[in-house]
C-alpha cells in the first residue's frame, strides 16, 4: 500500500522537476512576482503633488505651505492662474490644489473665518481623503485650536500600518491559490488527454490511492515552494514579524492546498483537455480570490457576495494566516478556519473520488 | 500577404475557438471579473466595528456613542467589559476597533481639562486601519464642535474642498474605468497565450512549419480572429459600466473605442510573446496571468495614482501600457478633456507605437523551423 503511494508520488515529482519551464514559472511566482507585489506598494499618500494659486501677499500661505513636506507631499508647486492649476489637475500632474483668494489674509488678521479653497482629483478617490485629513490636521495645528479632547490612538499588531508586508502576503496567498487549483487539475487531465488515466484506473490498485498519491506530490511541490518563499521573501526581504506559531501556519496552509486541490480534482473530473482546465479553473479562481476579503472584508461586501464567500477556503485560509501573522492568535482560537478548510476539503475529495475515480 | 491564404486559416482559427468552447471564456471572463471588481473591492470604510467601551456612563460619552450610531461608516456596539477581553475579541477578529472613554471624561471636559480617548485599531489591514483611524477622529472632531459650540477661538481657517470629476466621491466612478483596463489587459493576453501554444502542444504546429504560409500571415490569421471577438467587449464592458455601476460618461465614445481596439491589440501581442517562448499550455496560462493581473491591477491607478508612486513603481508604471490606456479611459468617463488635451494625444501615440513594436516582436521572435 505504502510503497505504491510513495512510488506515485515520486513519480510524479521527477516529471514536475524533468519540466523545466513550469518549474521555472512556479518559482518566479513565489519569490520575485510576491517580491514585486510588496516592494512595488505604498498605499499611504506620498509624493502627493500639490500645486497652488497665491492671490494674498504670501504672510500666512507661506507659513501653512512650508507645513507640506516630505515624505508624504513633494514641495508645492506655485501656478499663477486657477486656469493653469486645474488644467495640471486635469492633466493628473497634480492631486491637490490649492487657492488662496484675495480674502484669505485679510480675513485672518481680522479675526474673521477665512476660508481656503481646494481642489481635489477625486478620482483617487482615498489619497485625497486622506490627503485632506493631512491639511485639516496642518490647519488645526497651525490655528493653534485648543481642542479638548484628543484621540491617543494605537495601531495594533502593525504600528507604522506598513502595507509592504500586507502586500506581499496576500499576493503570495493568491499565488498559492493560483497553483493549487492549477497543478493538481493538471496532472490528472494531462493523463486523461494521453489516455493513461484510463489504464491508471485498469490496474490494481485503489482508485482512491491514485488519486491521493498524485494530488499529495502537488501538495507537496506547493508547500516546498510555499516555505522557500516565507523564508526567503516574506522573512528575508520584507522582515515580516510574525506574531502567531509558525507551526500553525503551516499545518493550515497544508490542509488549504488539500482542499484547494480538492477544487482541482472537481476541475479535472469535468474537463476533457488542459486547455478546458484552463478555463474553468480562471473562472473558479477569480471569484475565489475576490471574494475572499483579501481587498475588502467580507462584512463590508454586498450581502449576497458576502453569503456566497462562506463557501470559499481562501475566505478561511487568509483570514488565519492574517490571525497568524499579526494578530498572533492563540491555536485554539484558530479551530474556527481550520474547521471550514477542512469541511470544504472533504467534500470537494468525496466529489473527486466519485466522478473521476470510476472507469465508466 | 495572400489574402486567400490568410482568410481560410482566419476560418479555420474561429470555428476551433467555437468548438472547443474558447468562446465561453472571451465573454465570460472579462464580464465575470469587472462584476467581481466592482462590487467586491470597496476603498472606502462601511460598517467598520467598533466597541465603544464607556467607562463615563454620562451625558457627553453617550452624545459620543450616538454620534457613532448615527454614522454609516460604524457598526458600533457598547459593552461593559475589561480591556484585555475586548483586545482578544479584535484578536479573533470579531472586532476592528476598541474606543475607550475614561471614566472622568464629562468631568474633566467641564472643567476645561484635557482628556485622552483611547483607540485601538487593527492593524493587519494596514489601509483600512489608516482610513479607520482618520474617520474616528473625524467623528469625534464633529461631536466636539457641536458640543462646544460658540467656543471656538476667532480668526479660524476653514477648509472648503470641492471634489473634482467625482463630486459624490463614489467608489464605482473611481473604481470601474480602471478595472476596464484591467479587464481588456487580462482576458485577450490569456486567449492568444493559448492560440500558438495549444498547437506546439498537440503537434499541429508542424502544419504551420511545413506549409507555405508565412509568419507575418500566420500572426495576422491568428490574432484576427480574437482581436474582432473581443473588440464586442469593449461595447459589453461599457454598457456594464454606465447602466450597471452607473458611471457618468463625459468624453467621446470614438475615442473610447479607438483606444480600446489599440489597446487589445497591445494585450493580444503580449499572450503571443508569451505563446511564442512558452512551450506547455499551464506555464503559457500562468505566465500571462502573473505578467498581466498583478501589473495591471498595480498600475492602473485604481489603488494609488501615478504621480504619488515611489521612485522605482514609478519608473515601472511607465514601462507598463496600463498607465497609458486609463489615462484615456479616465478622462472619457470622468473629464471629458478628449483629444484637446495634449497628453491625452500623446498617450495615445505610445499605446499605438507599443502595439506596433509588440507585433513587430512577435513576428521576428516566432520560428518557422523545428529548434
Amino acid at each position: 500500500m505504502m510503497r505504491v503511494f510513495w512510488t506515485i508520488v515520486a513519480k510524479e515529482l521527477i516529471s514536475f522537476l524533468r519540466s523545466w519551464g513550469l518549474l521555472a514559472v512556479v518559482l518566479y511566482a513565489l519569490t520575485l512576482d510576491v517580491y514585486i507585489a510588496g516592494a512595488g506598494m505604498q498605499i499611504k499618500p506620498r509624493n502627493v503633488a500639490i500645486g497652488y494659486v497665491d492671490h494674498t501677499g504670501g504672510g500666512i500661505s507661506r507659513k501653512i505651505l512650508s507645513r507640506l513636506h516630505g515624505p508624504e507631499f513633494v514641495p508645492p508647486q506655485r501656478f499663477l492662474s486657477q486656469k493653469a492649476l486645474s488644467d495640471a489637475i486635469f492633466n493628473k500632474k497634480i492631486l491637490v490644489g490649492i487657492l488662496f483668494d484675495e480674502d484669505f489674509e485679510k480675513d485672518y488678521r481680522q479675526g474673521n473665518t477665512a476660508v481656503m479653497n481646494v481642489l481635489l482629483d477625486a478620482t483617487a478617490a482615498s489619497q485625497s481623503f486622506t490627503t485632506l485629513g493631512y491639511l485639516q490636521s496642518i490647519i488645526m495645528d497651525f490655528s493653534k485650536i485648543d481642542f479638548p479632547v484628543t484621540v491617543k490612538s494605537h495601531k495594533l499588531f502593525n504600528e507604522n500600518a506598513d502595507n509592504h508586508t500586507f502586500m506581499a502576503l496576500s499576493e503570495m496567498l493568491s499565488v498559492i491559490t493560483m497553483l493549487s487549483i492549477l497543478l493538481p487539475a493538471m496532472v490528472f487531465v494531462k493523463e486523461k488527454e494521453e489516455g493513461t488515466w484510463d489504464i491508471m484506473l485498469l490496474m490494481p490498485i485503489d482508485a482512491k490511492l491514485t488519486i491521493l498519491a498524485k494530488s499529495f506530490s502537488q501538495v507537496i511541490i506547493i508547500m516546498v515552494g510555499t516555505i522557500i518563499c516565507v523564508g526567503f521573501v516574506l522573512f528575508g526581504s520584507f522582515d515580516i514579524s510574525m506574531n502567531g506559531s509558525f507551526w500553525a501556519f503551516v499545518l493550515l496552509t497544508f490542509f488549504y492546498i488539500f482542499t484547494t486541490a480538492g477544487i482541482g480534482l472537481f476541475v479535472a473530473a469535468v474537463s476533457k483537455s488542459i486547455l478546458q482546465v484552463a478555463q474553468l479553473s480562471m473562472i473558479i479562481m477569480m471569484p475565489l480570490i475576490f471574494l475572499s476579503g483579501a481587498w475588502t472584508p467580507v462584512y463590508a461586501m454586498h450581502p449576497v457576495l458576502e453569503k456566497l464567500s462562506l463557501i470559499s477556503p481562501l475566505r478561511y485560509y487568509i483570514e488565519g494566516c492574517e490571525s497568524i501573522f499579526y494578530r498572533g492568535t492563540a491555536f485554539i482560537d484558530l479551530w474556527p478556519y481550520f474547521a471550514g478548510v477542512l469541511v470544504l476539503g472533504s467534500l470537494l475529495y468525496w466529489y473527486g473520488f466519485r466522478k473521476i475515480g470510476k472507469l465508466f | 500577404m495572400r489574402a486567400g491564404v490568410i482568410k481560410a486559416y482566419i476560418l479555420k482559427e474561429l470555428t476551433e475557438l467555437f468548438r472547443t468552447r474558447l468562446i465561453i471564456m472571451v465573454y465570460l471572463m472579462p464580464s465575470m471579473i469587472l462584476l467581481l471588481f466592482g462590487y467586491g473591492i470597496r476603498m472606502e470604510v462601511t460598517h467598520a466595528r467598533i466597541v465603544i467601551l464607556d467607562y463615563d456612563q454620562s451625558h457627553y460619552s453617550q452624545i459620543l456613542t450616538s454620534k457613532f450610531e448615527d454614522s454609516i461608516y460604524f457598526d458600533p456596539t457598547v459593552m461593559k467589559i475589561e480591556e484585555s477581553k475586548a483586545l482578544h475579541l479584535i484578536k479573533q477578529a470579531k472586532a476592528d476597533m476598541i474606543l475607550i472613554i475614561p471614566s472622568s471624561f464629562e468631568k474633566r471636559l467641564i472643567h476645561g481639562q484635557k482628556t485622552e480617548i483611547g483607540l485601538f485599531v487593527d492593524a493587519a489591514f494596514p489601509t483600512r486601519a489608516t482610513t479607520m483611524e482618520s474617520y474616528v477622529q473625524g467623528v469625534i472632531f464633529q461631536a466636539s464642535t457641536e458640543v462646544g459650540e460658540g467656543k471656538l477661538p476667532k480668526g479660524m481657517i476653514t477648509l472648503n474642498s470641492r471634489n473634482l470629476f467625482n463630486q459624490a466621491m463614489r467608489d464605482e466612478n473611481a473604481m470601474v474605468p480602471g478595472l476596464i483596463g484591467l479587464v481588456l489587459l487580462v482576458a485577450p493576453a490569456i486567449l492568444s497565450a493559448l492560440l500558438i501554444v495549444k498547437e506546439k502542444e498537440k503537434g499541429t504546429i508542424f502544419n504551420f512549419y511545413a506549409s507555405p504560409i508565412r509568419k507575418h500571415e500566420f500572426i495576422i490569421a491568428k490574432l484576427t480572429p480574437a482581436f474582432l471577438l473581443h473588440s464586442l467587449n469593449i461595447f459589453i464592458l461599457f454598457l456594464w459600466a454606465t447602466y450597471l455601476f452607473e458611471v457618468p460618461f463625459r468624453g467621446s465614445f470614438a475615442l473610447y473605442w479607438f483606444a480600446g481596439e489599440i489597446y487589445i491589440l497591445i494585450s493580444l501581442g503580449i499572450g503571443m510573446l508569451i505563446s511564442i517562448i512558452t512551450r506547455s499550455q499551464i506555464a503559457a496560462v500562468v505566465l500571462t496571468v502573473i505578467v498581466t493581473l498583478l501589473p495591471g491591477f498595480l498600475y492602473s491607478g485604481i489603488i494609488l495614482p501615478i504621480s504619488a508612486m515611489d521612485h522605482e513603481s514609478y519608473i515601472m508604471a511607465h514601462l507598463f501600457p496600463v498607465m497609458y490606456y486609463n489615462h484615456i479611459l479616465y478622462d472619457t468617463f470622468l473629464i471629458g478633456e478628449g483629444l484637446d488635451s495634449p497628453t491625452n494625444q500623446l498617450y495615445l501615440g505610445i499605446l499605438l507605437l507599443y502595439a506596433f513594436i509588440l507585433l513587430m516582436l512577435g513576428t521576428l521572435f516566432l520560428k518557422k523551423e523545428l529548434r
